[in-house]
């Protein structure tokens, strides 16, 4: 799969791919999107990374740190960085749940407001529910990376 | 007077609040965490001492949306219990932190125990049906982690499983009982309640309702499989003398003490809701045979704990057969027995662990003349032990004298075969003499060479049982005193009148005393003779159709057997297997489900297809054909591509851009995972055969047509209205939530609980890949 066609594809691809999903995410409130969606076009982007440049390119490619050759997929640190974003997603995800309780609401409960006279937007909505959606996109990217990539070591 | 939430409540979350730092003091002070306990229980028995006297609910809120609270009711009744259970959790604190002196695991040891002893007040004061409930599965919890206390050794093992199948099983019809009761008394009482106090206030009306929905029987058995599987009623008895593989502490303060009284205590506190011939029937006969059956094993008993163990069932009996009666006496006998029973059977668990701790053996047969070594000890032995003895003037005496007049009445009342109740009585208390003068025995006569010299046992030993000896003593020479100052109060609550109580030494020849009378003399003549009533009795009680034991040892047996049999077609490590199962099975489920309702009309209506749509459909089903048929992998998996990708068309063209969206990232990445996959997979399997093709394609159109059926019968018709919920989520999606995308809206506001979940879900799916992949080298080979 390592193809000169699948890198190249992959290069240009990916950031379009990556900026579409983050623009997914954002405006899921009022237009077809959500956590969800951009979730799986996040690992989509990964994916592809993953298939065209192999695991160890987010390390040394893009951080430009070392590898040490032969560590396991369990230990790798691409790898436990996964599994931790779901974590920290859960995290979100109930913390934002629990903000409520300080309000004295129901637990998950959600509100919104609205800021007006932004430069260029002019108003802007910001809802708590987007704290939930990014909670979501978190878990979503982090399970499945971590099963992509565990899957594809085999 | 109403009682206080907060001592109530505080008194039951004390124990656990100690439970809870429990390791913690271990770890400070060692084997001295017994006496946090014993300080833990005397501050219980004091916050619920303050409260003798009082009556009345005291409640607040837990689940406000499903009526659920947790509510107290205190009463004589529920503070007899509770304050036995925690005053006799003092001595037995104060005993075990000598007995189990240099014992492993003992922070788990003394947090269980404070955990059940919260969870015995528990079950004593809450009067909301689901908090009974969770009390009554606590004590059944807490009561497994004890029995197995020794983790390594197989006797453990086994008892500790056989109570937790036979309690918790019990807890399974207390639950289903509990639920019909609910149902029933939401008729009556408005809406569906769980409080039981306020189904005692109208206990009549209840029970009437009970009646007309046909649910008083199927609701009084299995109260009645829930109380007997607790408090060891025959034949469910059997777990109680395997529990004494317990350290004796435990023995003492669950197994004969509180524990397995719960049973007993909630059928005294059912009586006036469910008391009825059917009550007297079931309760009085069960009750007496396990009266009968239990001194009858104890007398063939040949360790000490498993004679007491025996011993407490036929105990249990008395007071279960003397809740069953409906006349004033049942009710009395049953609630001065507890009390009676409490004080002098904890005691004798007590001497017999000093027994067994200074002289090392619980034979019955190697031990006699101790007096000699431990005379305090055998003091105790001997006014406890002649209580349960029942002989005049012990405190045994009169409450088995009251459950006589009981038997009596009824069958002086009724008649004809009712006439075996008191004959049932008499006999066993025979048997209860003999027993009783058998364990006695070990203390008089000459000392057996075996025994050299015995230790004296520590102070912190003997003073536990001391006091509730000195107990018996009192309630033996006063009885009208225990009765002035907490079972008259008992006996109200667990009767539909207020019947007075009045207890003491018989003055005139009445058939009670006449019956008592048979018993004492029929079990101190026929003493003599004990070698041959013993083996006599032998041959009926271990006639094997007759023992429990051995029929639970062939279920399980069966069970055991019978599940690797039926993993090779279920469970056999193949996934189309599972696949196969689990798909036919859900089906099956729904189509029932289906059948059941009268569901199977799917709602008429035009359906709204376009020629788009259509096409669109028909290129994806040439799809699904495709896949099946496909000669390669590549080929195979493009096509299931392209019918994701017409479905992700169709969602376009039914204008739902979110599900088409997703539809399309979700297969983008199905698509993704093949390509990494794809040169993993093998090109050939197998020539597979006919049937398994034919199978597979049965299953196919069965799950199917399962899913198409749902599909018509969930969708509203096309041309119909909007549900209200439906109406309700596109309404209020801007002003609630401000969001226009209703979807996401849904998704992240108005049911964000749901999407917790299944994050969740996704979460453990995660965790179950990894955990799959990581394990596969260390699984079991076949």
């Amino acid at each position: 799969m390592t193809t000169i066609i699948t890198k190249t594809t992959a290069r240009i691809v990916v950031p379009i791919i990556l900026v579409l999903a983050i623009s997914l995410l954002l405006q899921g409130h009022n237009l077809p999107g959500g956590g969800f969606i951009g979730g799986v076009l996040t690992t989509v982007a990964f994916g592809l990374v993953y298939v065209a440049y192999g695991l160890d390119y987010l390390d040394v490619g893009v951080l430009g740190r070392e590898v040490e050759p032969g560590t396991g997929v369990f230990e790798h640190r691409t790898v436990t960085a996964f599994q931790r974003l779901f974590v920290v997603g859960l995290a979100v995800v109930i913390g934002s749940g629990f903000g409520a309780l300080a309000f004295d609401e129901p637990f998950l409960s959600q509100t919104f407001t609205i800021v007006e006279h932004v430069p260029i937007y002019h108003e802007i909505e910001l809802a708590t529910a987007l704290v939930f959606d990014v909670g979501v996109y978190l878990v979503v990217v982090g399970v499945l990376l971590t099963i992509l990539s565990v899957v594809g070591a085999e | 007077m109403p009682p206080e939430l907060s001592i109530v409540a505080g008194a039951v979350a004390l124990p656990f609040a100690a439970a809870g730092v429990t390791p913690v003091v271990y770890r400070l002070v060692g084997d001295r965490t017994g006496y946090l306990g014993a300080v833990v229980a005397l501050a219980c028995f004091g916050l619920l001492g303050s409260q003798l006297g009082t009556r009345g609910v005291v409640s607040s809120s837990w689940v406000p949306s499903l009526d659920v609270s947790l509510r107290f009711y205190v009463d004589g009744w529920a503070l007899l219990f509770a304050l036995l259970a925690s005053g006799i959790g003092a001595l037995i604190f104060t005993y075990s932190a000598r007995y189990m002196h240099e014992e492993r695991n003992l922070a788990r040891f003394y947090a269980t125990m404070l955990a059940f002893m919260g969870s015995i007040l528990g079950v004593a004061l809450a009067a909301d049906l689901i908090v009974v409930f969770l009390f009554w599965e606590l004590t059944s919890l807490c009561s497994f982690v004890l029995i197995g206390h020794y983790t390594d050794e197989r006797a453990s093992q086994y008892a500790a499983r056989m109570a937790m199948i036979v309690t918790v099983g019990g807890g399974l019809f207390l639950l289903a009982g509990l639920l019909l009761l609910s149902v029933a008394a939401g008729t009556v009482l408005d809406g569906s309640t769980f409080d039981l106090a306020a189904m005692l206030a109208d206990a009549d009306a209840v029970q009437a309702a009970l009646r007309e929905e046909g649910l008083f029987v199927p609701v009084l058995l299995s109260m009645g499989v829930a109380a007997g599987a607790k408090s060891a009623q025959v034949p469910l008895h059997f777990w109680l003398p395997n529990a004494m593989v317990a350290p004796t502490p435990v023995s003492a303060f669950l197994h004969s003490a509180t524990m397995v009284k719960v049973g007993v205590y909630f059928v005294g506190r059912l009586r006036p809701l469910l008391g009825s011939p059917e009550w007297t029937l079931l309760f009085a006969t069960v009750g007496l045979l396990t009266m009968t059956a239990g001194a009858m094993l104890a007398v063939v008993a040949t360790d000490l704990k498993e004679l007491l163990a025996y011993s407490t069932a036929s105990h249990l009996g008395l007071m279960v057969a003397g809740f069953g009666f409906e006349s004033v006496y049942g009710g009395e006998a049953g609630a001065f027995h507890l009390l009676n029973h409490a004080l002098f059977k904890a005691p004798l668990f007590l001497v017999a662990g000093i027994v067994a701790h200074e002289v090392g053996t619980r034979r019955l047969d190697g031990l006699s003349g101790l007096w000699r070594d431990l005379p305090v000890t055998a003091v105790i032995a001997a006014i406890t032990g002649l209580s349960m003895a029942g002989i005049p003037p012990f405190s045994g005496f009169y409450s088995k004298e009251l459950l006589f007049e009981a038997t009596y009445e009824a069958a002086h009342a009724a008649g004809g075969l009712t006439w075996l109740y008191p004959a049932l009585a008499v006999f066993a208390s025979v048997f209860t003499v003999l027993y009783s003068l058998r364990f006695l025995a070990i203390f008089v006569g000459d000392q057996p060479d075996a025994i050299a010299s015995v230790p004296r046992p520590s102070a912190s030993l003997v003073v536990p049982p001391g006091v509730l000896a000195l107990a018996t003593a009192v309630v033996s020479v006063s009885p009208q005193f225990a009765v002035d100052v907490i079972v008259q109060q008992a006996v109200d609550s667990t009767a539909a009148g207020t019947p007075e109580v009045h207890v003491g030494l018989p003055d005139h020849l009445s058939p009670p005393v006449a019956m008592s009378a048979v018993a004492i003399v029929g079990g101190v003549a026929t003493y003599p003779a004990i070698d041959r009533i013993r083996a006599g009795t032998e041959e009926i009680v271990r006639a094997r159709a007759l023992r429990p034991c051995w029929w639970y040892d062939k279920l399980l047996m069966g069970v055991e057997e019978t599940s690797p049999r039926l993993g090779d077609w279920i469970h056999n490590g193949l996934l189309r297997t599972y696949v196969t199962w689990s798909f036919v099975a859900a089906s099956a489920l729904v189509l029932s489900g289906y059948a059941a309702t009268g569901e199977v009309m799917p709602a008429t209506g035009e359906a709204a297809v376009t020629a788009a749509m259509a096409l669109v459909l028909v290129v994806a089903v040439v799809a699904a054909v495709a896949v099946v048929i496909a000669p390669s992998h590549v080929a195979g998996v493009l096509s299931l591509s392209i019918l994701g990708f017409m479905v992700a068309i169709f969602y376009i063209l039914a204008s739902a851009p979110d599900l088409a969206l997703t539809q399309l990232v979700v297969e983008t990445l199905v698509l993704l995972i093949f390509l990494l996959v794809i040169e993993q997979l093998p090109a050939f399997y197998a020539d597979v055969n006919r049937w398994v093709i034919a199978r597979d394609v049965g299953v196919s159109l069965f799950v199917g047509a399962t899913a198409f059926l749902t599909v018509i019968l969930s969708s509203p018709a096309a041309s119909g209205d909007p549900t209200a919920i439906a109406r309700y989520y596109a309404t209020e999606a801007v002003p609630e939530a401000g969001g226009t995308n209703v979807v996401n809206v849904i998704l992240v506001d108005f049911r964000a609980f749901d999407t917790l979940g299944e994050l969740f879900v996704i979460t453990v799916a995660g965790l179950s890949v990894l955990v799959l992949i990581t394990m596969r080298n260390r699984g079991e080979t076949k």
